[in-house]
């Protein structure tokens, strides 16, 4: 198990780690995703040991190695241009770790054979990394790292230098090895597919803080922060005051009779934001009886047909507009523009989060559009 | 508009024929061969010739091998061979020891300072031999920096005679001349090395001192070789360092072309010492290419 507690890193004035807090278990694929300079690579070679926390602590199965030297430390490393030793065999790289080990010869051929096949690159041992493609120099990298029989793996961006299909299938690949060796990894990406595709849980990082630590379903039907909502997938965010609490419930007014209630996520003190996903919407030509749900009016300004699926922006009379995506399987509502529409989802699939008015760094990390849309 | 029929043949007959597209090249080719025959090849040959001969070119005497048995029976010139073995390869190492770690701190450590540096490195060889092993003899002299400073302390009562005029101070000197070129092709090749690596290493519970040997090392063998191509052969020829700060014990080959040219005017054996050593050279040279291609096939 990997336990950081409030882990700051600074580089001169600015704070690349802020305060982070995390448990990682056991066998566990973890990721840490966020924009570039987020903190999560800082967050991954502290854990490794190249980096010098500036304070905080770092436990691995419980015993303290915040000061350890990185060659103490019974982790490895995946590195993002695989670092592969290039003088050197895909044998003998990956025999590197255990030699140094002093590990007993027949042992360690044992676990380099293994590993040989595990990583399916029998026939490739006396090859040197130029003469292989970069899917199977990434294959090499892991099984160097993994034959040290880390605690854990470390991978960062391993994917990063592939092009999109090789990526798709390294992804399997990666959780099947995961899986074959019951090894905890810990992967940073910036990819969200990547991280939800493949991980068990995901640590969601912004500006060096950490915003939200779920499993890749929480995650995208329960974002807790208008940045989890917005990075991960696309959402739609409201900005709505709240009338009255019913529970974990919030209902607010939009006028017009109209009504919208939705699940509480995070600091109720400060929730001025509802998400909800374009697929949750339902579009009517009528006004509806949406039960427990919400209801809202507005007027078709677009309409993308995008094969399976057709994308509507609804403007709504406070000038708020939202996506939505409706199935193209002649069930749904009406489509065209300038239509007046009814928009119904249920309150399950909505949420008041903390409003925009947070750290202004982290308004300018915002991606464009999100605001508008 | 057209173009005028009769321009056609013109352009075609423009392309040159068979003959003169393997002509042009060596027509390119011709002044600089003659000036390197002129320059290089011919004094080559003319030394060759006379470490065959006696006498000078009006009074020649015929083909002789007597100009290499008298040096290779030598046993003061086997002696001096050693000699200039001995203060050459402890140079050589002693500029690997330096150098390494130099070129390693430039092209990784330096930062914002690598360019500076690289200029200080190139600057410290433009300085004239000449001044450069004088100031030495300042600093290691019997009244010389050294000797002041560690008596001026207490160190010493009385200087060191040690330091200057003998093979150490043609060692030290011989070091710090050519030390620019045994940096520079560690340096480049060193660029060409991804750090990263270094971390990896470190990552699978490697040391510094395995990670030396066992992936810089090997990545930069080519570099290394080139220096030891560039600068072995310089030291074991060198005359300037043993003649100014040799004195008795720091006499080495080059000093013996010198002074048989020079002092007995026997160009004959000057000629047959200076044409073994070229072989020597050769020799080493070939073995350092080779070795450093091994190396590089390596990869």
């Amino acid at each position: 198990m990997i336990t950081l507690s409030n882990l700051t890193k600074t580089f001169g004035d600015s704070t690349a780690v802020n305060a982070i807090d995390l448990e990682i278990a056991n066998g566990e694929f973890f990721s840490m995703l966020g924009p570039s300079g987020c903190g999560k690579t800082t967050t991954l070679r502290m854990i490794a040991g190249f980096e010098e926390p500036t304070s905080g602590r770092i436990e691995l199965a419980g015993e303290d190695v915040t000061w350890t030297s990185p060659k103490k430390r019974n982790v490895n490393m995946v590195f993002q241009n695989y670092a592969l030793f290039p003088h050197m065999t895909v044998r003998e790289n990956v025999e590197f770790g255990l030699k140094i080990k002093k590990l007993e010869k027949a042992r360690a051929t044992e676990r380099i054979e293994r590993m040989i096949t595990a990583v399916r690159l029998e026939g490739f041992e006396s090859r040197h990394p130029a003469q292989l493609s970069g899917g199977q120099q990434q294959r090499v990298a892991l099984a160097r790292a993994l034959v040290n029989e880390p605690a854990a793996l470390l991978l960062d961006e391993p994917l990063g230098a592939l092009d999109l299909k090789l990526r798709k299938e390294m992804q399997l690949e990666l959780k099947s090895i995961q899986q074959q060796t019951g090894t905890t990894f810990v992967y940073v990406t910036h990819d969200q597919e990547e991280a939800l595709t493949m991980s068990d849980r995901v640590a969601v990082m912004n500006g060096g803080n950490v915003e939200q630590v779920d499993d890749p379903r929480s995650l995208y039907e329960k974002p807790r922060s208008e940045f989890v909502a917005d990075f991960i997938g696309t959402s739609n965010l409201l900005k709505v005051e709240v009338e009255t609490w019913d529970g974990d419930i919030a209902r607010a007014g939009l006028g017009d009779g109209l009504r919208i209630t939705c699940r509480e996520s995070g600091d109720r003190a400060s929730a001025k934001t509802i998400t909800v996903r374009p697929e949750k919407i339902n579009v009517h030509a009528g006004p509806v009886d949406p039960g427990q749900g919400s209801l809202v009016r507005g007027r078709i300004i677009e309409n993308v047909y995008l094969g399976s699926m057709t994308q509507l922006i609804v403007e709504l009379s406070t000038g708020e507009r939202l996506i939505v995506h409706e199935l193209n399987d002649d069930s749904g509502g009406p489509s065209e523009a300038g239509t007046e529409v009814y928009l119904s989802w249920a309150t399950d699939h909505s949420f008041v989060i903390e409003g925009a008015a947070k750290a202004p760094d982290q308004q300018a990390a915002l991606p464009a559009g999100a605001e508008s849309l | 508009m057209g173009v005028p029929m009769a321009d056609l043949p013109t352009v075609t007959g423009e392309r040159p024929g068979r003959l003169s597209r393997l002509l042009r090249p060596l027509a390119f080719m011709s002044l600089p061969t003659a000036v390197l025959v002129l320059l290089f090849l011919a004094p080559m040959g003319i030394l060759v010739y006379f470490s065959f001969q006696f006498g000078d070119l009006t009074g020649s005497t015929g083909f002789t091998l007597t100009n290499f048995t008298d040096i290779l029976s030598d046993p003061l010139y086997r002696e001096i061979a050693l000699t200039t073995f001995q203060i050459a390869t402890i140079a050589m190492i002693a500029q690997l020891i330096v150098g390494i770690p130099l070129a390693y701190v430039l092209a990784y450590k330096a930062g914002r300072f690598e360019l500076p540096l690289l200029l200080a490195l190139v600057l410290a060889d433009e300085l004239n031999p000449m001044v450069r092993i004088y100031a030495w003899r300042m600093l290691l002299g019997r009244e010389g920096l050294i000797n002041e400073a560690l008596m001026s302390i207490g160190l010493i009562d009385v200087p060191i005679d040690a330091l200057l005029f003998n093979k150490f101070s043609v060692i030290v000197v011989l070091s710090t001349s050519y030390l620019t070129y045994t940096v520079i092709p560690i340096y480049a090749s060193m660029k060409a090395v991804d750090a990263g690596l270094f971390e990896a290493a470190r990552d699978m519970g490697a040391g510094w001192f395995t990670t030396f040997r066992r992936v810089l090392l090997p990545l930069i063998a080519p570099g290394i070789f080139i220096a030891l191509l560039l600068v072995y052969v310089p030291l074991f020829t060198d005359f300037a360092a043993p003649t100014l700060v040799g004195g008795t014990t720091g006499y080495m080959l080059g000093n013996v072309v010198s002074d048989l040219v020079l002092e007995n005017g026997n160009l004959n054996a000057g000629a047959a010492m200076s044409f073994l050593m070229l072989l020597a050279a050769g020799l080493f040279s070939l073995v350092a290419y080779q070795l450093s291609r091994i190396k590089q096939g390596a990869k």
